[in-house]
């Protein structure tokens, strides 16, 4: 049995009056991709935003690695080892795919550089474009930056935010070979749309309707229901 | 319960008005009387203010130019025609026009984009209004300022107290009536959440314009007696001075209600007065303003509301806990019986 | 010609010290969202602060360092007790500045008197040289040469140090940043810090040359700063420069052409930059 290194308990957002996140409750599992599925407005990216403490919870608890996180700062989240891969990349336009690694790195030793070159090797077209500004990437190299900035340091889990969203059918192929390989080194947490890559790659999902969690499973479970995914997914 | 307490409020303020009104039979002190105007017009200013600080959510620090253009028109008006009131009258209607056209094209220009692009454009406008009066010496006399006289009937202190006291009453009212409106009810709604009225279809920008305008006008207006109440107007009408007493007032007295720009107009002013009268004995007394804005910082910081919004919290969460209390009573008693 | 040169020179000196007034303004408004009205009350800090040093001590080195540290002390004052609390609420923090700059004005008048103060250059900047047939005022050149010094100096940090780099990315998305694990706060406290300290060394280095020191300074500068940072655009550093440089060039020319008109034309750049382009020529946030 796989430990348990992230828990949501009855986790509750407000966004200004909004009460986005009516009941959250999930687990990740070490070493998985978890999945939150959804339809648009579920609350997903909110969950996401709410671990980073981006929109702190107003109820509930957040642990990982058995620590309370609900309060801290967002910031000091992150240091803990969680790197986020926001819906809309969260590129610095202005600076150049250099600056916006150098930004992200926490230091320049062996083990960095080590993971920057094998993400580089990986992205390839992120060492093309070294020099150039972040805005003037297409969407798909954009993400590729994104997935890197998180990569990049010696993160334990990531929580990735459709990654595939708007991107041309091959490119979210490389996404989702990149995201397989770093299955290996991270736990991950991902939110998609696309039912195709997200039943491919994960391991165990999590359906949020109307800001709660109202079903989970293996993956498998939900590759085989097709009422269940027409239900909560509007899919086929 | 509502309505209780709306006809006790009007009782209330009826009450008020009616002791002011027959304040200077009582008290033949012509000084306090004197006092009384000026907060009378400043409570006009401050009302103005509130109208787009408090209910609309709008920060301007160029309020002192509309207040400025009546002061000055008026002044004009008497000084190059003649001190009659088809001129006053005249020189009203004048400053109507010119501070509804202002504030509507500079509201048009700037209220689109941020709030903070507001505030500093108004404070660059003001800015060049005062800049505008030192240089046109011809009609304004620059610095100096000039004197004018004033038709009869605002030549008697007594009357013209009468003359400030109803402007006021009738502004208050005004805007009263105005705020309760849908019209108003929109601008609030757009103060709480402007993103949302956006959503919900109503045109925000329009809607902040008309706001402008009407405190922009009022604003005018307020300039107009102060001018006649000094018989004089200079450049002073024009300066960041004027800005802050309206921002102080109602920050203090407390935003978004109206009654609180009439207290916060009536403790400035005889805080004033007074701490001036205290300069005489200590010199720390002349600068009686660092202690009022030191009020209103921890005001913004502690009690956005003001002082009559505090109290009015106090008295709604009072309400509310009554209320509470009573229901639990009925439960407690609904469960043992 | 040399009324020509004259007049750029003016124009240069002025606009340098309103570009370290407004540099301060732009970065933190880029970075933090803050517009702080109370910048002008730093500066005047600066100027009054360090004029008295000057005198007192009689050197004006002594007097221009004394002036920057004014300027950091109330830099890390009004951004710990001042804008922290009130952080997020664009209104309170707008009318709260205002309360700041109306108060730190009039603690200006407690300390030094109402009256205005005259200021003089040391003996070693003043007077001017003479190239040929062109008078070069000996100050004004000396305060475009800080001036730009100061501009190297903070555009070396920001391009070329990791603090910089945060500052910068900043800018663009703060959430991102500290989602990358870093403590923004922090440097919220530096670049405001870094404001006021230019601020205040504007005011210091605005004394000598204009003459006269007076209470009311702080907000006529502040005025022309803010017209600097919206056509510069808010939140670019090489924007701030560059229409201070503008700002201040038309300022003195327009005072000797057409002297009524001179406030008027830089509102009017800033009306037009407003509705045409309201991120500003080089702005990086609308």
């Amino acid at each position: 049995m796989m430990s348990v290194q992230l828990k949501l308990d009855q986790v509750e957002t407000y966004i200004g009056q909004y009460h986005i996140l009516q009941g959250i409750n999930f687990e990740v599992r070490k070493g998985e991709v978890t999945v939150l599925l959804g339809r648009n407005g579920a609350g997903k990216t909110t969950t996401l935003r709410t671990i980073m403490g981006l929109n702190p919870a107003s109820k509930g608890s957040i642990t990982y690695n058995n620590e309370e996180i609900k309060s801290l700062p967002t910031y000091h989240i992150a240091q803990k080892g969680i790197g986020y891969v926001p819906e809309d990349q969260g590129i610095f336009a202005q600076l150049t795919v250099e600056e916006n690694m150098k930004v992200a790195m926490k230091s320049e030793n062996d083990e960095t550089k080590e993971r920057l070159s094998y993400i580089l090797n990986l992205f390839p077209d992120l060492k093309k474009f070294w020099k150039k500004h972040g805005g003037l990437l297409s969407g798909g190299q954009k993400q590729m930056l994104s997935i890197a900035r998180a990569y990049v340091n010696d993160n334990d889990m990531l929580l990735i935010d459709e990654p595939s969203k708007g991107l041309a059918p091959i490119v979210v192929e490389k996404v989702m070979d990149s995201i397989m390989q770093m299955k290996e080194k991270t736990t991950i947490v991902l939110v998609e749309q696309n039912f195709m890559m997200a039943s491919t790659i994960g391991d165990r999902f999590y359906i949020i309707d109307d800001g709660r969690t109202v079903h989970d499973g293996p993956m498998n479970v939900l590759k085989e229901d097709d009422e269940m995914r027409r239900k909560y997914l509007g899919i086929a | 319960m509502n309505v209780l307490m709306k006809n006790k409020k009007t009782v209330f303020y009826t009450l008020i008005a009616v002791l002011l009104l027959i304040y200077p039979f009582i008290n033949d002190s012509r000084s306090m009387m004197i006092l009384f105007t000026q907060v009378f017009i400043f409570a006009i200013f401050a009302m103005s203010y509130d109208l787009l600080l408090g209910y609309t959510g709008i920060v301007s620090f160029g309020h002192a130019m509309f207040f400025g253009i009546g002061a000055y028109t008026i002044g004009i008006f008497m000084k190059r025609f003649e001190p009659t009131i088809p001129y006053l009258m005249l020189a009203v209607l004048v400053t109507i026009v010119l501070t509804a056209l202002l504030s509507y094209l500079v509201g048009l220009l700037t209220l689109r984009l941020k709030s903070h692009f507001y505030a500093m454009l108004t404070l660059a406008f003001a800015g060049l209004f005062l800049v505008l009066a030192e240089k046109w010496r011809t009609m304004t006399y620059g610095n100096d300022g000039f004197t004018f006289r004033v038709p009869d009937l605002f030549k008697d202190r007594f009357d013209f107290y009468l003359i400030c006291l109803v402007s006021m009453i009738v502004v208050f009212i005004f805007l009263n009536r105005f705020t309760n409106s849908p019209l108003g009810r929109v601008l609030q709604a757009i103060r709480e959440n402007e993103q949302r009225s956006e959503s919900l279809g109503y045109s925000v920008l329009q809607y902040k314009i008309i706001a402008s305008v009407v405190s922009g006008v009022i604003a005018g207006i307020a300039g107009i007696l102060y001018a006649i109440s000094l018989r004089f107007v200079n450049t002073s009408v024009f300066t960041m001075d004027i800005t802050l007493d309206a921002l102080l007032m109602t920050i203090i007295g407390g935003v978004g209600t109206l009654v609180g720009a009439i207290i916060g107009a009536g403790l400035i002013e005889f805080a004033h007065h007074w701490l001036t009268e205290l300069a005489k004995v200590h010199w720390i007394f002349e600068r009686w303003i660092i202690f009022f804005g030191i009020i209103y910082i921890l005001a913004v910081m502690f009690f956005p509301q003001g002082i009559v919004g505090t109290l009015k919290n106090i008295r709604t969460k009072s309400i509310l806990k009554r209320q509470r209390n009573l229901e639990t009573k009925d439960t407690n008693e609904k469960a043992a019986g | 010609m040399e009324l020509l040169i004259n007049l750029t020179i003016n124009g240069l000196a002025t606009g340098m010290l309103i570009f370290l007034l407004a540099a301060g303004l732009t970065l933190i408004f880029g970075l933090m969202d803050v517009l702080n009205f109370a910048h002008g009350g730093l500066f005047a800090w600066g100027a009054y602060s360090g004029t008295w040093i000057y005198a007192t001590t009689g050197s004006f080195v002594i007097g221009i360092i004394g002036a920057i540290i004014t300027g950091l002390i109330l830099g890390v004052a009004t951004e710990r007790w001042i804008i922290k609390p009130v952080y997020g609420n664009h209104i309170q923090q707008i009318l709260i500045t205002l309360g700041l700059m109306l108060v730190l004005s009039e603690m200006l008048k407690v300390v030094w008197g109402p009256n205005q103060i005259s200021a003089t250059a040391p003996s070693y900047l003043a007077g001017s040289w003479e190239i040929g047939n062109v008078i070069i005022i000996k100050y004004r050149a000396f305060i475009i040469v800080v001036g730009l010094l100061v501009f190297l100096a903070v555009q070396y940090i920001l391009k070329n140090t990791k603090i910089g780099l945060i500052v910068r990315a900043g800018v663009m998305n703060k959430e991102m940043v500290q989602s990358l694990g870093i403590n923004i706060q922090k440097v919220f406290m530096l670049v405001f810090m870094i404001g006021a300290g230019m601020a205040a060394l504007g005011g210091v280095l605005l004394a000598p040359y204009s003459g006269v020191i007076y209470a009311e300074m702080g907000l006529e500068f502040a005025i022309l700063a803010f017209i600097v940072v919206v056509i510069g655009g808010m939140g670019s550093f090489p924007g701030s420069i560059l229409a201070a440089i503008l700002v201040g060039l038309s300022g003195s020319f327009m005072a000797y052409y057409v002297p009524d008109l001179a406030l008027a034309v830089n509102m009017l750049l800033m009306a037009a930059v407003l509705i045409f382009k309201p991120s500003g020529l080089f702005g990086l946030k609308g």
